[in-house]
């Protein structure tokens, strides 16, 4: 399994109020699968992927990722995780306004350490001709359409070779044909053996996926 | 990602919010131009006292002046014989600081020669006078041992004396000038004396063209009732230095009249003090300027990059989902401090520089940028960006990613 989550549970601290938005989820995923999880806003969802992503850590419960045990790593470990195992793509993009296409997409490469230059740019060069994007490499993001800007975003999450492809809302911020496009390209990274798990409350999006994850009031149902 | 390029993302970051980086800069930069300026004029103003007191003779020359009598003396002062020349003497054998003693007798005496005639002054002193003093005569000769010994009537002119009494300054070389009523052959005439410490001030050294000197013994002899003395110079021996020997003449003389009726002043005291105090309040006020400046300066840094935090903290979280770590978003921020001070620094050095430039041209005062303080300077400077882009750049490496980015 490339993902083991037994028993999480994530405790948020709101002024007075605790609240519970994980109450004790149990996933697992294997390599290769194309997973939604989806639910109403405030099942947990979300926090469910950030633990699943590790840009959060759960209050209790353990996770294996990818054979490893990220439930007790130190910050630098966890961010060496998510530079290697993880590659996120935001409802918001998320690219860098002052950046290129390509040094965008390069990005992780260069968080990673080690990567020449040349070979930086060779791999972000070759997916973004993959992706359709050849030709904007030297464009800022502001000068592309919000289905280019996002699959820049996917483009720069599979950089780094990532075992796993997340996603968090991807099509929210787009328009149907524009999410469509999106939705295509996660289709086409499926069939070519990536694992992708992906957060939407649309079902129409949840529906592409090969299994769904229902989320509800912190719990799978 | 290493430090390097941590620190090039950062270099890169202040490149890219260029207009936020000039704001930023303004503040060290005005405040490290103060502070060169400054410290450039206060160098200038050092340089050109130390050049004063070479011209007077160097440093190490102490003065011992006759204290007014009191306007009711005790009957210790009343029983001090008051400066004499046996205390010349008396320093001359004990005083082991000393290289030189010179007693000296001063009086305003009418002088004339032919139909000229003004009041001024007369100065009774010895050879070694003119050696701590580093007078040199134009024409002519100084005072020797021998015009001493035998209370010679032969006397030294200023040089502007000598050209007022003589038409000519050169023209006075034996000829007779009368001093008090009696007689004096002029032996010698001196350089001519100038030095001004800013070109509003008047010539600092004029009051040593406005003189003429004659042997003590016949000062004394002749226009004085007794053997009191105005004034003692003496030179310190270097090894001791001016502050050693200035106490143990204090404590000698102190000890022979029972009570301290005499002024010791070292060369450079009161000296031009004018002007001194002038450039004091003028350093002051720069100085003033340039810390308040770089205060301000920081805190503009600190408050735009905390400001910016906020406005990035989502490029943080993003970058950090990328797999930033913490210190390499820390070195990030640092750097962008790093530039914006070392530019502001060098960029207020540069107007330090022209600004110091220009106040050195138009007050005529001799002012340099060294590499001292340009060293003092930029040290400065980097210290406060430091300071003020620490507390940013520790806050954004703190945040956790979900955190971040979730900021709105």
């Amino acid at each position: 399994m490339l993902i083991e989550a037994r028993g999480l549970a994530k405790t948020y601290r709101l002024g007075q109020v605790d609240v519970q938005a994980l109450r004790g989820v149990d996933v697992d995923v294997g390599a290769g699968e194309y997973i939604a999880i989806t639910g109403p806003s405030g099942s947990g969802k979300s926090t469910l992927m950030h633990i699943l992503g590790c840009l959060d850590t759960p209050s209790t419960g353990s996770y294996r990722l990818d054979g490893e045990d990220v439930g007790s790593l130190s910050g630098k470990r966890l961010a060496h995780v998510r530079n290697r195992k993880v590659g996120f793509v935001f409802q918001t993009f998320n690219l860098m306004p002052r950046l290129t296409v390509e040094e965008n997409v390069a990005l992780p490469l260069k968080y990673r350490g080690g990567v020449p230059r040349g070979e930086r740019r060779a791999r972000a060069l070759a997916l973004l001709e993959r992706l359709g994007l050849g030709d904007r490499i030297g464009h800022r993001p502001d000068e592309l359409s919000g289905g280019e800007r996002q699959r820049v975003a996917i483009a720069r999450a599979l950089v780094g070779t990532p075992a796993i492809l997340m996603a968090d809302e991807p099509t929210g911020n787009l328009d149907s044909r524009a999410g469509a496009e999106v939705l295509a390209t996660f289709a086409e990274l499926h069939a070519a053996g990536h694992t992708i798990v992906l957060v939407t409350h649309d079902p129409g999006v949840a529906g592409r996926a090969q299994r769904v994850i229902q989320m509800s009031d912190g719990r799978v149902v | 990602m290493n430090l390097l390029e941590s620190l090039l993302t950062g270099l890169d970051e202040a490149r890219r919010h260029w207009g936020q980086t000039v704001l930023s800069l303004l503040g060290l930069v005005l405040g490290t131009g103060s502070i060169v300026t400054v410290l450039a004029l206060f160098g200038g103003q050092t340089a050109i006292t130390e050049q004063f007191l070479s011209e007077v003779g160097g440093r190490g020359t102490i003065i011992v002046y006759d204290r007014e009598s009191s306007a009711r003396p005790r009957a210790r002062e009343l029983a001090s014989k008051r400066l004499t020349f046996r205390d010349a003497q008396y320093l001359r054998d004990r005083a082991t600081t000393l290289t030189a003693v010179s007693p000296g007798w001063s009086e305003e005496l009418p002088y004339r020669a032919g139909d000229v005639s003004f009041d001024g002054e007369v100065v009774g002193t010895v050879p070694d006078y003119m050696v701590i003093n580093d007078i040199t005569p134009m024409i002519g000769r100084y005072l020797s041992d021998l015009d001493v010994r035998h209370q010679a009537r032969v006397a030294v002119l200023g040089w502007k004396y000598a050209d007022s009494l003589f038409g000519r300054a050169g023209d006075a070389l034996g000829q007779i000038v009368s001093l008090g009523g009696k007689s004096y052959t002029v032996v010698g005439v001196l350089e001519r004396e100038e030095f001004y410490f800013a070109a509003w001030e008047d010539n600092a050294l004029e009051y040593r063209n406005e003189r003429a000197y004659i042997p003590i013994s016949t000062a004394i002899a002749q226009h004085s009732a007794t053997d009191r003395l105005d004034f003692l110079t003496l030179k310190a021996r270097p090894s001791a230095g001016g502050a050693a020997a200035q106490a143990q003449v204090k404590s000698l003389l102190y000890a022979r009249h029972g009570v301290e009726d005499f002024d010791i002043r070292m060369s450079g005291q009161g000296a031009g003090d004018d002007s001194g105090q002038f450039l004091l309040l003028f350093n002051f006020i720069f100085l003033v300027v340039g810390i308040v400046s770089l205060v301000t300066g920081g805190i503009v840094i600190a408050n735009i990059l905390l400001a910016s935090v906020v406005e990035r903290v989502r490029e943080f979280g993003t970058r950090m989902a990328l797999g930033a770590t913490a210190g390499a978003i820390f070195a990030q921020v640092l750097a962008e401090v790093l530039v914006v001070t070392i530019m502001g620094g060098l960029l207020g050095l540069g107007l330090g520089a022209a600004l110091t430039g220009v106040v050195a041209h138009f007050m005529q005062m001799p002012a340099v940028v060294s590499p001292f303080i340009a060293t003092v300077s930029l040290t400065t400077a980097l210290t406060v960006g430091l300071v003020a882009g620490l507390f940013p750049a520790l806050r954004a490496s703190r945040l956790a990613p979900v955190e971040a980015l979730r900021y709105a």
